[in-house]
């Protein structure tokens, strides 16, 4: 009977994905929602006997399992993962079924095989029981369209639902005092990453950067447990850093993995020099997506795939030495730092949901020595989060930010307000609202200087958007393709 | 002469959610091109909350597990001065968990009541569903804005699951044109009481106000230096804009 049900459920999806395409459209999540529909085991019938990584966490999930994604191919794996935003449950069957006759003909050659599979916080919580994940990552906790989650608390709860509903290795972050907390109950099967607390504690001093009048929000100030404020000996972003509890003595544990960086140049270029340390074993990298934020998610994607090599038995193809020289060959994902050429001009676009996403993408536009002007749009459909109240949580302040601003989107007025009261005079932005988003951006080129680039910070549909408009005139693939 | 006041800025390190921010940013920026010297001061837990140092202050919302970290300190050890300062006529702006704060009582699903500081007749009541919506209300008693029509029409977004309801001794802040108010029931937003300010708009609520920033800039000068304050409409044209687009967006 089940088998039968699977197999109709094969069938159903196959046919909405048929039908999607003749549509034109594409099909990331909707057949999978058909197989769902027919066989509710499905997502667990897909994972039977598979190399599963699951990868969860509020910012640097996709940047993380594209990474992690390409080293594993660099290493011969024949790998399954699923699109950026198709990371429900419904997203990852999709992409299971797309991927599965491959996986069955890839063993069949004796080549090996994995499936990392990028997954929405709340929907990890359901799912990790399911997909049986031999590692599960999480990067980080920030404040996310709380809208939608409530708060941080229950993010978290969520994720803890999922680890207990598994028997994955643990990966989480040890600079994150909210993430770190999960290790509890669960110390046998955790394993840290991070940055160096000394690392840190050096660019802290050596680098200071501007200060802000209005310190911006922050999510973890103090300890859950005894409502003191923790103690910082260093930071790096955010909440992150090197906290202890004054009263319970919590305190950021020292990670098997983690990055020693010196800020003397510019972590918004790509190539910049870090050292990845696995214990004692000590790998030079460049950085093959700029940001400090990605030190995190490389360091990550790395140690996820040891730990899968050491899981596995495969520690000759999946070692801290070959994985760390792969990484230098990843790309930007989709959205995250992409890099577009228009004849002597560049056009980047960086993804930005959240605070912690908008502050890193400022202080990356801040930073780069090739940004001639900004181009921001914000929408408030459901899945940007209805509320856009967030972007006055971000400290716009203490950016040093291109003298040339575009605003679009549904919202513009209120981002143009935002970055009017951040102090840019008025006179220099340009806006408009979401039917004018192309004409902007022909505006911003047209004004760029050669050489230069346009950074376009856009949050999710708003950017869906756009990038539709790209597709169709510089001729780039369709990402659903 | 030039004017100076003094804001504070409560519990900024757990109160800070939504973009509570901007509205500290609208005072600075609206007191600025007043010719107003505002020095921004934040107190938090633990320290000492003394109502005579400051004109105006700022209560924000946070997630339930800040609000509950800091409750007893806002409640026990800051309350009496805080009771103090409203009863003076300190200008005050609460935001939605604030907002509750300053009420009787909290009650949760289950029944439970978390006792608030009851500084303001009213109580608020969890409900499931969230409120998460544009709003738009009505006030009457706002300065004008130089060149700014519609002044008396605020715009803002709620985002809250508690029901409040006022008693006899507050006065609703506004009329809700759109969305939910108060409690979706009444047909009312926020309380004013003395020179206190509560709404469940969050921080994009004084950024595209300004009419409502230069009132408790204004009514904090009156306060301090009396009736004759110099007190000249100062324009908001990218505010204007702001409000033109969310109009536009919302159809109206």
């Amino acid at each position: 009977m089940t088998s039968f049900r699977t197999g109709l459920a094969w069938t159903g999806a196959r046919m909405s994905k048929l039908m999607l395409h003749l549509l034109g459209r594409g099909a990331t999540n909707f057949p999978g929602k058909v197989a769902m529909k027919i066989q509710p085991r499905m997502l667990s019938l897909l994972c039977e006997n598979e190399n599963a990584i699951q990868i969860t966490g509020t910012n640097g999930k996709t940047t993380t399992t594209h990474m992690t994604v390409d080293i594993l191919r660099e290493a011969g794996f024949y790998v399954v993962t699923n699109v950026s935003g198709a990371n429900l449950e419904a997203g990852l069957i999709t992409a299971l079924m797309n991927g599965k006759k491959g996986l069955i003909a890839a063993r069949k050659k004796s080549i090996p095989t994995a499936v990392v599979l990028e997954t929405d916080e709340a929907a990890f919580a359901k799912t990790a029981g399911k997909v049986r994940p031999k590692v599960c990552v999480v990067t980080n906790l920030f404040r996310d369209q709380l809208d939608r989650y409530g708060e941080l608390k229950h993010t978290r709860d969520c994720i803890a639902k999922g680890l207990d509903a598994c028997s994955a290795k643990v990966l989480l972050n040890s600079d994150d005092s909210l993430v770190a907390k999960l290790r509890d109950g669960r110390e046998d099967r955790t394993v840290f990453f991070g940055l160096s607390a000394e690392s840190m504690r050096y660019n802290n001093v050596t680098y200071p950067g501007k200060s802000a009048d209005l310190p911006a929000s922050s999510d973890a100030e103090y300890c859950t447990e005894c409502k003191v404020k923790y103690e910082y000996a260093s930071r790096s972003f955010g909440h992150l850093g090197d906290y202890s509890c004054p009263k319970c003595g919590d305190k950021r544990q020292k990670p098997r993995f983690y990055v020693t960086y010196d800020l003397k140049t510019s972590p918004s270029d790509v190539g910049f020099p870090l050292e990845l340390h696995d214990g004692d074993a000590t790998e030079a990298v460049k950085l093959s997506v700029p940001g400090m934020h990605n030190f995190y998610n490389s360091m990550a994607a790395v140690a996820t795939t040891v730990i899968l090599g050491e899981i596995i038995d495969d520690s000759s193809k999946l070692n801290f030495s070959a994985c760390s020289k792969a990484l230098m060959q990843t790309k930007a994902a989709f959205g995250r730092m992409e890099k577009l050429t228009v004849g002597d001009k560049k056009i980047c676009v960086l993804l930005v949901k959240n605070p912690v996403g908008l502050d890193r993408a400022l202080s990356f536009v801040s930073e780069t020595s090739d940004a001639d002007s900004l181009y921001m749009l914000l929408n408030s459909n459901v899945p940007d989060g209805k509320d856009v109240s967030w972007i006055w949580d971000v400290d716009f302040e203490s950016k040093i930010l291109p003298e040339k601003v575009f605003v679009s989107g549904d919202r513009y007025g209120d981002m143009l307000l935002r970055i009017v009261y951040s102090g840019i005079d008025e006179q220099h932005v340009r806006y408009g609202a979401m039917k004018d988003c192309e004409k902007l951006l022909d505006e911003a080129l047209a004004a760029c200087t050669p050489g230069k680039c346009v950074y376009v910070l856009p949050n999710y549909t708003s950017m869906l958007h756009l990038r539709k408009c790209m597709v169709k005139r510089y001729h780039l693939k369709d990402f659903w393709k | 002469m030039s004017y100076s006041l003094t804001l504070c800025h409560m519990y900024p390190d757990l109160l800070n959610l939504y973009g509570d921010r901007g509205n500290v940013l609208s005072l600075i920026r609206r007191a600025s091109l007043h010719d107003i010297d505002l020095r921004v001061e934040t107190i938090s837990l633990s320290d000492e909350f003394n109502a005579s140092k400051y004109d105006l202050v700022f209560l924000g919302g946070g997630q339930d597990t800040e609000q509950n970290m800091l409750r007893g300190d806002f409640v026990n050890n800051k309350g009496p001065e805080v009771k103090r300062a409203i009863e003076d006529g300190v200008v005050f702006l609460c935001v939605c968990g604030g907002y509750q704060m300053l009420g009787k009582y909290y009650e949760e699903h289950d029944g439970t009541r978390i006792e608030c500081l009851g500084a303001l007749d009213l109580y608020t009541v969890g409900e499931d569903v969230r409120f998460i919506q544009d709003t738009i209300y009505e006030v009457d008693f706002l300065p004008n804005v130089k060149q700014m029509t519609n002044s008396c029409i605020l715009y803002g977004f709620e985002n809250h699951s508690g029901r409040t309801y006022l008693g006899s001794d507050v006065k609703p802040l506004a009329r809700v044109i759109r969305g939910a108010g108060n409690n979706g029931e009444d047909g009312f937003e926020g309380a004013h009481y003395n020179n206190v300010i509560c709404t469940y708009s969050h921080g994009s609520f004084l950024p595209k106000n300004p009419a409502m920033t230069d009132y408790l800039l204004r009514t904090a000068l009156v306060r301090k230096y009396g009736e004759e304050v110099t007190w000249e409409e100062v324009e908001a044209p990218v505010e204007m804009l702001a409000r033109e687009a969310v109009a536009a967006y919302l159809g109206i």
